[in-house]
């Protein structure tokens, strides 16, 4: 899991690859490192972020250059493990994303050949395997490495004096970016953003000869021609326009998000929403995600059942890798905000295997997961880059709610009704976004906690593990969510004047239920922060604080409440004094299973 | 677009204020993102600014500045590079100023973000070499709020606060050349005016231009609707979306992308049409009405020299004249907002006879059949229960069963 960047052309490579690197930062950032060729080959790594050490990377000059942000998977994090990696005559280097499997029967072999490792990576293999077959042509030479490596790798590979960059790709992100007399590999779009919008998206097996003029990619050497995009992402978005974070930038943009990702698609009108029709009408159906992606889904179960009245099954996707479930006229939904994550393209892979249609639900177009699957449905909810998950969740969400009206066979007037709600959800998270202030006011309850416990019931139960998860990702607090009906079967337990519960209480079927359980904290001390209903007037005489939610029809309050959490578990992280578009050992996209 | 010939590329926008007198709607989007013909008031500005080449913008933010910030961002979208500046507490535009010290260029223009300028009139100040401030002859009494330019020999002698209707001057527009010398007199003094007056009592010279170009200041709900007037007088027009057969779109009409006009509409511009809206069919939308984006208006509704915002949602066989309805609301069918002359309390005016439509503030929840008398308005949050007639202002939050 890390991001790499080359360049070609006629520019300095130093500062473009410094800053194509900090744009990755959110790939991975616990060390990073670049090399570039100004008659040899100069390295310089670092741990930490590249605006720690900037001042220290020496001004060398050269036009052509490779560089690497990391995020451990082999090997401790030091300078040593950082990339780019070398082989013995320091005359070849390489950056890597994605796991090497049999790096170390590799390594033996390299080892027992006389070549002399530095690091406990995985990555160095690539470069002595390449030395090996190096005489001058260096396509030729990392065409032939790669023939002995298993696993998965985005490379970029460089050698002194040679005037080109190698770049292939198995299982790992990799774009081209274009200009005039210069050229860009990367992980992604964001790297090169701020020189050129003009991409080509290379697929699993191609390698890519990439000079200052000239792109050559061949797949089983043979030549192919490839279509270039053009990306309608401007730099300015992956800025933070006046915000301290991006994520609260992005929390901000989740009206405009919703409003994206289902225009076009709904009308007041017709009640008709053609997102992407049913295949057969006994079909059943089977949600996979990861981390927040799976939350997603674990509403979508409930929305299925609800609306639909079909069979749902919802796992993880790891789980869903090592387990056989057993598929029949199964239509398998995988959600992934980046396409990339490793864990649900396979599980989509295997899906398919079997025989399923596949859909994918992703906000990243030309992503690996839109090659995977068979069906693609886009969240338009623009490149979100603070490491938690905001805008990209509630799209997730809309998306979901979209595909089951599209597949239920409600009666027309609930359906119009259901779709008029939904057109009104970016006015209503407008307005959970303008009590941001009473917001902030609660974060102080939980702040200085070491225990926070969630609840709730229902369909706003995904929404406790969201608020959950998202207060452990970036305030460090460890954060538990329980459906309110499993408190008494153990959590109970631990509940005292010291453990705080956050507790989502909308004005439906679940409300009876949870005031019990909230009495139930009460007799043990907790405080309680409560997610409300505007209109309950009853709900501050049971608890310690609240926060008031917007009325909406029940089966929408997770957009609400989640919007509200997303805004607590910042604020909490504020007081805390966290670094919250980083938080410690995560990262973005993850692409290792 | 041209380059100023005094090399001024910098201009620090005052934007952090509320704009109480424009309530409810400023209770949750602050003067400068109030939309008229279809763009946030600071939009207009920040375009003059842009078409005199002036791109680096510092803005100066507070009230609700995140709505300012998620609208502008970096100012890519707008051909400028904006970076913000937070006045967290409102204590005045000297105060508002000061906070920009650290980022201020040399020499720049300073304006306010909640007045609508045109570039003719930005470049009108530009011309002048020395620091000057832009004055307006006072045409329309409504203005009188503000300050007054005094000018003794050709300078200005000072910059007066409160006047009376009788003394001679040109209204003080609030946009001045100024450079960074002005820091050092701010002190503790709050409104620029003072700053500048005592400036020229230590000696600075101060010069003042007049224009007879576009400037006006929104200060009042009918101002809101004369200058939508106005602006949508520069309309372009451009048909983006759906329309489907049997509309009439005549005059100037632009309508944003994802939108759909269904069938029998009749649209006489100037008329303005954010994104993602479903406006019909039989819709009737007469002259200098903008509406926002994702606003839907149900078939046989009538909407006339009115401005829609954002998410709203008009029902069917409803009439809207004259009138502003906020962000967010939602009107049921048979709707009633009609125009008519009635006499309200202005602040610094007293009494006045004014002629317009219902105010609606944000989020409402109006149900079907209400009929709101002229001029009244109607507080944010507020719910109506079905078949009324409404006759006095409703506060916020409020519930009329």
């Amino acid at each position: 899991m890390c991001g790499i960047i080359g360049y070609v052309g006629y520019r300095d490579a130093r500062p473009i690859l410094l800053n194509s690197l900090k744009r990755l930062e959110y790939r991975g950032y616990d060390s990073f490192g670049i090399a570039i060729d100004n008659g040899h080959i100069a390295i310089f790594k670092d741990v930490g972020v590249v605006a720690n050490s900037e001042g220290e990377i020496p001004l060398v000059k050269g036009k052509i250059g490779i560089g690497h942000t990391r995020w451990a998977t082999h090997g401790v994090v030091n300078k040593i493990n950082a990339h780019p990696h070398t082989d013995c005559h320091n005359r070849i280097a390489v950056v890597h994303n994605g796991v090497i499997e049999n790096f170390q029967q590799l390594k033996e072999s390299l080892l027992a050949e006389g070549h002399n490792f530095v690091s406990d990576t995985d990555t160095e293999v690539i470069p002595h395997l390449i030395e090996k077959y190096y005489t001058g042509d260096l396509e030729y030479a990392v065409g032939k490495a790669l023939e002995y490596l298993t696993g998965t790798y985005a490379i970029i590979v460089m050698a002194k004096d040679c005037p080109y960059l190698i770049a292939a790709r198995r299982g790992s992100p990799l774009i081209i970016g274009r200009d005039d007399k210069q050229n860009f590999i990367a992980s992604d779009v964001t790297a090169v953003l701020d020189y050129t919008n003009r991409v080509i998206y290379i697929d699993d097996n191609e390698i890519c000869r990439v000079s200052q003029e000239e792109l050559k990619v061949c797949r089983n050497k043979k030549v192919i021609i490839k279509e270039e995009s053009t990306i309608p992402w401007t730099v300015e978005e992956t800025q933070k326009s006046g915000y301290a974070h991006f994520m609260l930038k992005e929390i901000h943009e989740q009206p405009k998000a919703l409003e994206n990702t289902f225009r076009g698609l709904i009308s007041s009108i017709e009640p008709e929403i053609n997102v992407i029709s049913r295949q057969s009408k006994d079909s059943d159906i089977l949600l996979l995600g990861c981390g927040t992606s799976y939350h997603a889904a674990l509403v979508g179960e409930y929305l299925f059942n609800k609306l639909c009245h079909m069979v749902v099954r919802i796992k993880t996707s790891s789980e869903f890798n090592s387990c056989n479930m057993a598929l029949n006229k199964t239509e398998v939904i995988g959600i992934t905000q980046s396409g990339e994550t490793a864990d649900t393209l396979a599980a989509l892979k295997k899906a398919r295997n079997l025989g399923c249609r596949t859909i994918a639900i992703t906000n990243v177009p030309e992503s690996s997961v839109t090659r995977v699957a068979e069906n693609v449905f886009y969240t338009r909810a623009g490149i979100e880059i603070g490491v938690a998950a905001t805008k990209t969740f509630l799209a997730q969400l809309l998306s979901l709610y979209l595909l089951a009206v599209s597949y239920d066979s409600l009666d027309v007037r609930t359906r119009q009704d259901l779709i008029n709600e939904m057109r009104m959800l970016p006015a209503k998270v407008q307005q959970v976004i303008n009590s941001e202030r009473a917001i902030a006011s609660h974060a102080q309850s939980i702040s200085n906690s070491d225990n926070v416990f969630f609840i709730a019931r229902g369909i706003n139960f995904a929404i406790a593990l969201e608020g959950a998860l998202k207060l452990k990702e970036i305030s460090y607090i460890h954060a538990e969510a329980y459906s309110a009906g499993e408190l008494k079967h153990g959590p109970l337990a631990l509940i005292g004047p010291k453990t705080p519960v956050v507790a989502i209480v909308p004005q439906d079927d679940t409300y009876s239920m949870m005031l019990t359980s909230i009495k139930e904290i009460k007799a043990r001390n907790a405080p309680i922060l409560a997610l409300a209903d505007e209109s309950d007037r009853t709900i501050g005489q049971f608890v310690d604080h609240t926060i008031y939610i917007p009325q909406i029809d029940t089966l929408f309050s997770p957009f609400l409440n989640t919007v509200a959490l997303q805004l607590l578990a910042y604020y909490v992280a504020i007081e805390r004094n966290c670094s919250i578009d980083r938080p410690v050992n995560l990262a973005k996209c993850v692409t290792v299973p | 677009m041209r380059k100023n010939s005094n090399n001024i590329g910098q201009a620090i926008i005052l934007a952090a204020g509320e704009g109480q007198r424009l309530s409810p709607l400023t209770a949750s989007c602050p003067k400068v993102m109030l939309p008229l013909g279809g763009k946030p008031i600071l939009q207009h500005v920040i375009e003059a600014l842009v078409q005199n080449g002036i791109r680096r913008l510092l803005i100066v933010v507070g009230y609700h500045r995140e709505q300012i910030q998620d609208y502008f961002g970096s100012g890519n979208d707008f051909g400028a590079e904006i970076r913000y500046v937070i006045q967290e507490r409102q204590l005045g535009t000297a105060h508002a100023l000061k906070q920009a010290q650290d980022l201020a260029e040399e020499r720049f223009i300073i304006l306010s973000g909640d007045n609508i300028v045109s570039s003719e009139a930005i470049r009108d100040l530009l011309d002048m070499d020395e620091l000057a401030v832009l004055g307006k002859k006072v045409i329309d009494k409504n203005m009188l709020g503000r300050g007054l330019v005094q000018i003794k020999e050709g300078k200005v002698h000072q910059i007066t606060e409160d006047i009376l209707p009788s003394t001679e001057g040109l209204i003080n527009t609030g946009i001045y050349v100024m450079d960074r010398e002005i820091f050092n007199y701010i002190g503790t003094e709050l409104d620029l005016p003072r700053v500048i007056t005592g400036m020229i009592e230590q000696g600075k010279i101060v010069s003042c231009r007049e224009t007879t170009n576009r400037w006006f200041d929104v200060i009042h709900h009918p101002d809101l609707l004369s200058l939508n007037n106005i602006v949508l007088q520069d309309l372009t027009a451009s048909l983006g979306g759906v329309i489907e057969t049997c509309n009439a779109i005549k005059g100037k009409v632009s309508i944003g992308k994802g939108t759909t006009i269904r069938a029998n509409c009749y649209i006489i511009g100037p008329v303005s049409i954010g994104d993602n809206c479903e406006i019909g069919p039989d819709v009737c939308i007469l002259p200098s009405t903008s509406i926002g984006n994702n606003t839907v208006i149900a078939p046989f509704t009538i909407l006339k020299n009115s401005l829609i915002f954002n998410n709203v949602n008009i029902g069917y066989n409803s009439t809207v004249e004259d009138s502003i309805i906020s962000s967010g609301t939602i009107i049921r069918g048979h709707f009633t907002a009609y125009s008519g002359r009635t006499t309200r309390y202005i602040e610094g005016l007293g009494q006045k006879e004014i002629e317009m439509g219902a105010v609606i503030g944000n989020d409402c929840m109006i149900e079907d059949g209400i009929n709101i008398r002229p001029g009244v308005s109607v507080g944010n949050c507020s719910s109506i229960k079905a078949v009324k007639i409404i006759n006095e202002n409703i506060p916020d939050g409020s519930i009329v069963i």
